[in-house]
C-alpha cells in the first residue's frame, strides 16, 4: 500500500510510528503546504482515588502511565478510505484494558479531523485521558507564522510561548486557536472539541525539540511539552502547537476527543 | 517551571567516516553558505524529500547505532555495556539548517550504568554523531524492557499471591510516580497489569527496573 494519498484536495504521506500512532507528514492543501509533520506522541492516563477517607489520600498518589501507541500496540492493518467529501486513515490500538482508534480525517474543504476515539474499561471508572497531539504546521513555508487565541470577542496575537487553555470563548465558527501565515494571509483554525477541556501550547520550533519519546521529563520537573516552554517570541517565526485534551472516562464511552483543523486563505 | 532551553549542539564529528558520497558536515555547511551567497533561493520545507521520512532499513539502524557506540563522548557507555536501545527512527530537519536534505537517524538510549537518556541524531550520509542530548530525563520503555518487567512481576511472590485463577499479565504501562517519596518518581519503573483475558483488571505490580524488584503490589480498583 503506498504512503503517499492524494485524495480530495490534499496530498499527504504518512508512516506508523514506533510510539506516537500514525505521522502525516508534509501535507499540502490544494498544491500549498500546510504541514510539515503532525502525531500523536502519547496519551496519558491519570487515576483519581476513590477513597472519601481524608487520612488516607496522601498516601495514595499514583503517578500516570502511558502505552506507546505505534508498531507494538496496533491491532490490524492502517486502513485508508475514502468518505464522501474526503479521505481518512484510521488504526486500532490496543494494551490491555485501554483501545484506542487514531484518526486523521481530511475534508476537501480544506478541514482535517485528527481524532482520537477512546475506548476500553480501563482499570476501574475513575481515570481521566490526557491525548496529546504534535502539529507543525508550516504554511506557506516554515518561517512568517504567528499564533492567535481568540479572547474578549476578538483575536489576540500572541507574542512569546505559552500554555492557552480554552477559556470559553470561540470566534462565529467555533475556533479558539489559530496559526497564521503573516506574508499570505492563510491561516490554520482550530476548533477544539467542547468536552475535551482543551489547551494548547505554542512553542518555537527548534531542531533538538522533536516529538519526545515519553513524556516524562527529570524527575521533578515538568512533563512534555509543559518542558518545551519558555519565554521565546513566537511572532514572525516557527511555530509547534501542541493540542492537548482532558476526558474523564465515564459510562457514555467510546468517547472521540480531538480538534476540527481548518485550511483557510489557500486559493487554489 | 519549565525546564530551560536546551542549546541545539553543533556537530562535532569525532571522526567522519570516509564514504564516497558524503562530505564531513563542516564542508556541507560552507557549501550551502557558498550557493546562498550566490543568491540562490533559501531551500524551503516544500522542496522537502518525502524519501528521508521513509522507515530506516535494517543497515541504516545498525549503521546508527555503530556510528552511535563509536563515538568518543559515548566511550564509557559502550564499554560497560549497560544500556537499552528505545527507539531508532527516521529524523527529517527542516531546511535551512544545514543537515536538511540528509538522512537521518534518531537514536534514542536509555544508560543503565549511568541512569541516563542519551537521545543523539546520526547523520548517516556523514557517518556522525550530528546531535547529541545527555539528559536526566526518562524515555518510553523499549520492548526487552516491556518485558522484563511482566517476567520480574510474575516471579513476585507477593504478586502471585493477589493473582486470581485465570489472571494473566495484561500489558505494561510505561509508568513514574508523582510522589517524591514513591521510589518509581525518580527510578526507572514500569506497572504490570495483571487480569483476566476478558478485560477486567485485578492487579498492578509496579516494578524498579534498576533493581529488577517488585515496590508495589496494588489492587486494580484501588490504583
Amino acid at each position: 500500500m503506498s504512503n503517499v494519498i492524494n485524495e480530495a484536495n490534499w496530498k499527504f504521506h504518512w508512516r506508523l510510528t514506533e510510539s506516537a500512532g500514525i505521522m502525516v507528514y508534509l501535507a499540502d492543501f490544494k498544491g500549498r503546504r500546510v504541514m510539515w509533520e503532525g502525531s500523536l506522541p502519547y496519551v496519558t492516563v491519570d487515576h483519581q482515588q476513590q477513597s472519601l477517607d481524608v487520612a488516607t489520600e496522601a498516601s495514595e498518589v499514583h503517578g500516570p502511565w502511558w502505552v506507546p501507541l505505534g508498531t507494538r500496540t496496533i491491532q490490524g492493518p492502517v486502513r485508508v478510505q475514502t468518505f464522501r467529501g474526503g479521505v481518512e486513515l484510521s488504526a486500532q490500538f490496543q494494551a490491555g484494558p485501554y483501545q484506542y482508534t487514531q484518526l486523521w480525517r481530511f475534508h476537501d474543504d480544506g478541514r482535517l479531523s485528527p481524532w482520537l476515539t477512546i475506548y476500553g474499561p480501563g482499570v476501574h471508572d475513575q481515570h481521566t485521558y490526557h491525548p496529546h497531539w504534535r502539529f507543525d504546521f508550516d504554511l506557506d513555508g516554515a518561517r512568517n507564522d504567528a499564533f492567535e487565541r481568540f479572547e474578549g470577542n476578538r483575536w489576540h496575537r500572541v507574542e512569546t510561548e505559552g500554555w492557552f487553555p480554552y477559556g470559553g470563548e470561540a470566534d462565529e465558527s467555533g475556533s479558539v486557536w489559530r496559526q497564521v501565515d503573516v506574508d499570505a494571509g492563510s491561516a490554520i483554525n482550530i476548533r477544539p472539541h467542547s468536552w475535551d477541556d482543551a489547551e494548547v501550547f505554542a512553542i518555537r520550533y527548534h531542531d533538538g525539540e522533536w516529538a519526545p519519546y515519553s513524556p516524562r521529563s527529570a524527575a521533578g520537573s515538568q512533563p512534555f511539552p509543559a518542558a518545551y516552554v519558555g519565554d521565546e517570541a513566537l511572532d514572525g517565526d516557527d511555530v509547534t502547537l501542541w493540542y492537548v485534551a482532558h476526558v474523564h472516562f465515564d459510562q457514555s464511552f467510546p468517547y472521540t476527543a480531538g480538534p476540527w483543523i481548518k485550511v483557510e486563505g489557500l486559493g487554489s | 517551571m519549565a525546564a530551560p532551553k536546551k542549546a541545539v549542539k553543533s556537530a562535532k564529528p569525532v571522526k567522519a567516516k570516509a564514504k564516497s558520497t558524503a562530505a564531513a558536515p563542516g564542508k556541507i555547511a560552507s557549501k550551502q553558505g557558498a550557493k546562498a551567497a550566490g543568491g540562490r533561493k533559501t531551500p524551503d520545507v516544500a522542496a522537502a524529500d518525502p524519501t528521508l521520512f521513509d522507515p530506516l532499513t535494517p543497515g541504516e539502524i545498525a549503521d546508527a547505532l555503530r556510528t552511535l557506540t563509536e563515538d568518543r563522548r559515548l566511550g564509557s557507555m559502550a564499554k560497560v555495556g549497560r544500556y537499552r536501545v528505545i527507539c531508532t527512527e527516521p529524523l527529517v530537519v527542516k531546511p535551512p539548517h544545514w543537515m536538511a536534505g540528509h538522512r537521518l537517524a534518531r537514536v534514542v538510549v536509555y544508560d543503565y550504568a549511568a541512569d541516563r537518556t542519551v537521545d543523539a541524531c546520526i547523520d548517516l550520509d556523514a557517518g556522525v554523531v550530528s546531535h547529541l542530548e545527555v539528559t536526566k530525563s526518562q524515555p518510553m520503555l523499549s520492548r526487552d524492557e516491556e518485558a522484563l518487567a511482566i517476567s520480574i512481576a510474575m516471579t513476585d511472590d507477593r504478586v502471585r499471591a493477589k493473582l486470581m485463577l485465570g489472571d494473566v499479565p495484561q500489558t505494561t504501562m510505561h509508568y513514574w510516580g508523582r510522589n517524591p517519596k514513591d521510589i518509581s518518581f525518580a527510578r526507572r519503573s514500569a506497572a504490570v497489569i495483571f487480569g483476566r483475558s476478558d478485560g477486567h483488571s485485578s492487579v498492578v505490580a509496579v516494578v524498579d527496573l534498576l533493581d529488577n524488584q517488585v515496590t508495589q503490589v496494588v489492587p486494580a480498583e484501588m490504583w
